[in-house]
């Protein structure tokens, strides 16, 4: 690792006015999970690294909207995140991805903005936040705005974000009459990347679908929502057959990549078979 | 209080010292970060050195360029082999064949061969420098089969250079255009013969993969080139050897080199021999300062290995189950240096027709040189990839006969008083126990739930057996102060094993004073005597045999000691013992003790032997699995893993060893793999090659040491480090084929293989 010039900004502000969009040696970090690795294999070299861990309290806390949505300082660990009452209370699938997500040294340190803006298409909460229908807000020198997570996350390791732009916020809707699961599947230790993971949030009328998000993520270049699974679930009581028609239609529409967690033939036995697992573990949440 | 010598425990049934699980000596020191380990150490004016690395695998090194390296503010001097031949003209070491150079000369014969060394006081600053090295590389042919390496026109190495240790590698000397660092051939009985007169012959061939030690710190050495000798601090297994081998280098007495060994973060048979210490003491040397190397973990992936194997392996069997004949070839894949790999062909090739009591055995078990990371020891010594092809053998015999997997092993097994295929009569083996003693435990004469639906569940038994590597010479010193306090020279290194806990039990016994009352003194090769290695379990029984001969000679003197004073040691307090003798505390009782057990060397041609090996260590394993049929996914739901230790001198530590053991082969088994391309290795990182965690572990483990006896080890003791990681592979892989019929018969079994194997079965193969 090389010498580099650490800023530590009181404010996110400040940390917007030194962030040099024409430099990409310069960039944020939250935890510096990644971002350390990274250096550590020569692949990343700043010349200007700007800790985010300095600025306003605020960035790190999870507040209620009025309308029951939860509003997530993006600065939060993700272990704060798991340990949030409010978030165990009305999005349990979080808490529950949070367990096998990396290890608690990570976990203590990583935070949310980091772990969307990373974009490393292995990371567990994006297809979870995604099934969730949540929003990120942005902050720049020219302003906010507010995108929807599927569209932040543009490719593997792109997102939709201005080299002087930051998170800064996460809004995951009002869950009421939603349930929600997600599956992590490793093929090698249980402490690795996901081979391929599943979120699946399902909107119950009795024992009717009504709504369905399924997204596919770890084996594809970035998370991807299955309409055709979707369209599938709505309207539909669970049946074998069913479950059995959104694994084909799984299979169909989601093209896989193989690495050395499994060829793309084997991922796609484990989505056809997964699928109707997701559903079934997101319906007994 | 006082010490008082007790009574000499040496021939006792009841021991005082011995058998008590008592705290490790080091853990207090260890669990409050007070432990010494190399990579702690700093000296004044060190610097720290950076290997720039071959990029690859087979090429005729035409130029380093290490300009903008020496240019780079901060570096204190970038050195080549045209460096290290100025102070060593003959550059080259290893155990078995002095072809490894310090670094690469004319050739590299691996992706990530030391090429060239950068030094400066900041290590950030090596590390940058490093990366402006720039070579150029005429590449040639590579092999990286060791199937292939018998007979491909790629050869790694242009002549053979046996080291002259070992009788059986002189016949290579010299020998040109070949990649076999050894060929062992044994021969016993007529195996053609009786397969030609057997009812049904069985043959089938297996694969391991390659994989490494990676303990968690990885290798690191430091040189100090002080005004009288070479100091070196290294995290090694071998303080001993790397003195001889490091004055061999440089032409220098064995006394002008020191080297010193502190606690090792794991061994695992990577840190033996020389590793970074001949690199590391060259640099210092030519600098004229202190230098350190400490590898990153990335960097062990280029430094050590555990041999890939093929292993085919053919029986011939009665109609009853009786095997009549065995035929075994082993291809061993020992990467571009050949590391103790030639002992492993042979010390534990020997054993590759397994536990069994077979009339006709024919063995060729071949050391290969291929353009992949160096593969030398790692925990087992081969025996694991012997295990592996063996038992799952055995299993697919059973399933060909319809014969339970236990009453073929029961009707075959190499008893106690029958000869093993060397011709060594098996003593204080405790196979058949333990073998019984799993079968008791899995109740595997009982009924067993083999699941209903998309779940099935099965079962599996493996045992494996392996000799002790001899013959090996251990030197011990106690020396009792004039206050009865005592310490234990000996080079045996504390790597995590508890060997120094061990060592203060035994002497504690064997003069009768309380554990507490033992120090170790660590590897000082200065002050600690001659031990040829802690590898190989043999630690326990040769320096264990040491220790207790230097603390009975100890006693002989304290006893002689009192008797001129007119006093009786027995009753007398150890203290005034001395007092009366010198008239104030003072003076000591040296004890020395030295060992080494017999052996026979195998007849050439044959490897014929009366007497193989001082011991024979045990390991076997039960596992129950849960697949799912329709992912191929599976769970171990039980392991059970039994050893035969002899009489285990500290039952806790002993437990911790099957289990540590258990569960490294289990990363062997299901995870753990390099990948290569090219012979680059591709996944050289914790976070893509996956040694287990705490999540992986079966949920239900039980280790024990069976209720044994080794009457010649130190009371009745002997190894233990290596004995559970026998079993573990070939008896998962057989709880998966008796749960879903599907055999695997290479490593790693991935849940992707048993998935595939059952779209196989059911006549529609996954394609892609």
């Amino acid at each position: 690792m090389s010498p580099f010039e650490l800023a530590e900004p009181r404010s996110l502000k400040a940390a917007l006015k030194i962030l040099d969009a024409n430099d990409p040696s310069v960039r944020v970090f939250g935890g510096g999970t990644a971002l350390m690795l990274m250096m550590k294999a020569g692949v990343f070299q700043p010349t200007r690294l700007i800790s985010l861990r300095g600025i306003e309290k605020r960035y790190a806390k999870v507040t209620s909207g009025q309308d029951g949505s939860l509003h997530i300082g993006a600065l939060i660990t993700l272990s704060a995140l798991g340990r949030t009452a409010m978030v165990k209370k009305r999005a349990p699938v979080i808490v529950d991805a949070l367990r096998t997500l990396s290890n608690v040294r990570v976990r203590n340190v990583a935070t949310l903005g980091g772990h969307l803006a990373h974009a490393d298409p292995h990371m567990d909460l994006p297809p979870v936040l995604i099934a969730l229908g949540a929003q990120v807000v942005t902050a720049a020198t020219t302003g906010s705005r507010t995108l929807a997570v599927a569209d932040l996350l543009t490719g593997y390791f792109e997102t939709a974000l201005a080299p002087n732009e930051l998170i800064s916020e996460i809004i995951v809707p009002s869950q009421t009459g939603w349930r929600s699961a997600y599956i992590k599947l490793t093929t090698r230790a249980a402490d690795d990347w996901p081979t391929l993971g599943i979120a699946v949030s399902l909107q119950t009328d009795g024992k009717v679908i009504q709504d369905a998000r399924f997204v596919v993520s770890a084996a594809t270049e970035k998370p991807l929502r299955l309409p055709s699974v979707e369209t599938a679930l709505r309207g539909a009581t669970i049946s074998d057959a069913v479950l059995a028609r959104v694994g084909e239609a799984a299979v169909a529409e989601a093209e896989l990549t193989g690495d050395a967690h499994g060829s793309a033939a084997y991922k796609t036995e484990l989505l056809r078979v997964y699928a109707g697992r997701a559903v079934r573990k997101a319906l007994a949440a | 209080m006082a010490i008082t010598l007790g009574k000499n425990n040496s021939g006792a049934a009841e021991f005082s010292s011995v058998g008590r699980s008592i705290p490790r000596v080091e853990a207090r020191a260890k669990v409050t970060g007070k432990a010494e380990y190399v990579h702690n150490l700093r000296l004044p004016g060190m610097l720290y050195g950076k290997v720039y690395r071959s990029t690859v695998a087979h090429a005729r090194l035409h130029s380093i360029d290490v300009a903008a390296a020496q240019a780079m503010p901060g570096v204190h001097a970038v050195y080549t082999a045209a460096d290290i031949i100025k102070l060593i003209p003959e550059p080259y070491y290893g155990p078995a064949f002095h072809d490894q150079p310090i670094l690469a000369i004319d050739k590299v014969h691996y992706v990530g061969e030391p090429v060239a060394l950068v030094l400066a006081a900041d290590p950030h600053v090596a590390e940058a420098a490093a990366q402006l090295i720039v070579a150029e590389y005429e590449e040639l042919p590579a092999v990286f089969d060791e199937v292939e390496a018998m007979t491909s026109k790629a050869v790694v190495h242009e002549v053979l250079k046996p080291a002259g240790t070992f009788p059986d590698l002189k016949h290579l000397k010299d020998k040109r255009d070949t990649n076999i660092a050894l060929d062992f051939h044994l021969r016993r009985g007529d195996a053609q013969k009786a397969f030609a007169e057997a009812d049904y012959v069985f043959e089938h061939t297996f694969r391991t993969q390659q994989v490494l030690h990676l303990p968690l710190e990885p290798f690191v050495t430091v040189a100090d080139p002080t005004p009288n000798q070479l100091v070196i601090h290294t995290a090694s297994q071998s303080p001993s050897f790397v003195r001889i081998e490091i004055a061999r280098l440089l032409g220098w007495p064995e006394n002008k080199v020191r080297v010193k060994v502190p606690y090792l973060g794991g061994g695992f048979g990577a840190k033996l021999y020389i590793k970074l210490e001949a690199l590391v003491s060259a640099a210092a040397l030519i600098a004229g300062r202190p230098v350190k190397i400490a590898l990153t973990m990335e960097e062990q992936f280029y430094t050590l290995t555990k041999h890939a194997t093929t292993l085919r392996i053919k029986s011939g069997v009665s109609k009853d189950g009786k095997i009549t004949a065995r035929e075994c070839e082993v291809w061993w894949n020992g990467g571009a240096y050949a590391d103790i790999g030639p002992r492993i062909t042979q010390k534990s090739g020997f054993t590759a027709a397994g536990p069994y009591d077979i009339d006709h055995v024919s063995i060729d078990s071949y050391a290969l040189y291929t353009n992949l990371p160096p593969a030398g020891a790692l925990r087992g010594f081969g025996i694991p990839q012997l295990v592996w092809a063996y038992e799952s053998h055995t299993d697919l015999i059973a399933k060909g006969l319809n014969i339970d997997p236990l009453a073929i092993r029961r009707k075959n097994i190499l008893r106690e008083g029958r000869p093993q295929a060397t011709g060594t009569v098996m003593r204080d083996a405790g196979i058949a126990p333990v073998l019984e003693c799993l079968a008791q435990r899995m109740a595997w004469e009982k009924p067993f739930d083999q699941g209903s639906g998309t779940i099935r569940r099965g079962r599996g038994i493996a045992i494996g057996f392996k000799a002790s590597i001899s013959p090996t010479t251990s030197v011990a010193i106690v020396n009792v102060g004039a206050d009865g306090s005592c310490m234990v020279h000996c080079s045996t290194v504390d790597m995590g094993q508890g060997s120094d806990t061990a060592m203060a039990q035994i002497v504690a016994e064997a003069l009768g004073i309380p554990v507490a009352s033992v120090t170790l003194v660590h590897p000082d090769t200065d002050v600690t005597p001659y031990d040829m290695a802690t590898l190989g379990s043999r630690s326990t029984y040769h320096m264990g045999h040491a220790v207790k001969l230097a603390a009975e000679d100890a006693r002989d003197k304290l006893l002689a000691l009192a008797r001129d004073v007119g006093l009786s040691a027995e009753t007398t307090p150890i203290p005034d013992i001395f007092r009366k003798k010198y008239g104030m505390q003072a003076g000591n009782i040296v004890g020395i003790g030295s060992f080494i057990p017999p052996y026979t060397p195998p007849e050439p041609g044959t490897g014929l032997t009366q007497d193989a090996t001082p011991f024979w260590m045990i390991g076997a394993t039960g596992a129950e699995v849960e697949v799912d049929t329709e992912t191929g996914e599976f769970k171990i739901t039980r392991l059970v893993n039994l050893v035969d230790v002899g009489r285990p001198v500290n039952p806790a530590i002993v437990e911790t060893q099957i289990s540590g053991a258990t569960i490294m082969q289990l990363g062997f088994t299901l995870s753990e793999r390099m990948d290569f391309d090219a012979g680059q290795v591709t996944n050289a990182s914790l976070a893509d090659y996956k040694i287990p965690g705490i999540r992986d572990i079966p949920a239900v483990m039980e280790n024990e040491a069976v209720d044994m006896v080794q009457k010649s080890g130190p009371f009745g003791a002997k190894g233990v480090g290596e004995s559970g990681t026998f079993g573990v592979s070939p008896a998962i892989a057989s709880a998966i084929d008796d749960a879903v019929g599907v055999r695997l018969t290479s490593l790693p079994l991935t849940a992707e293989a048993v998935y595939r194997g059952l779209r196989a079965n059911a006549g529609k193969p996954l394609k892609g």
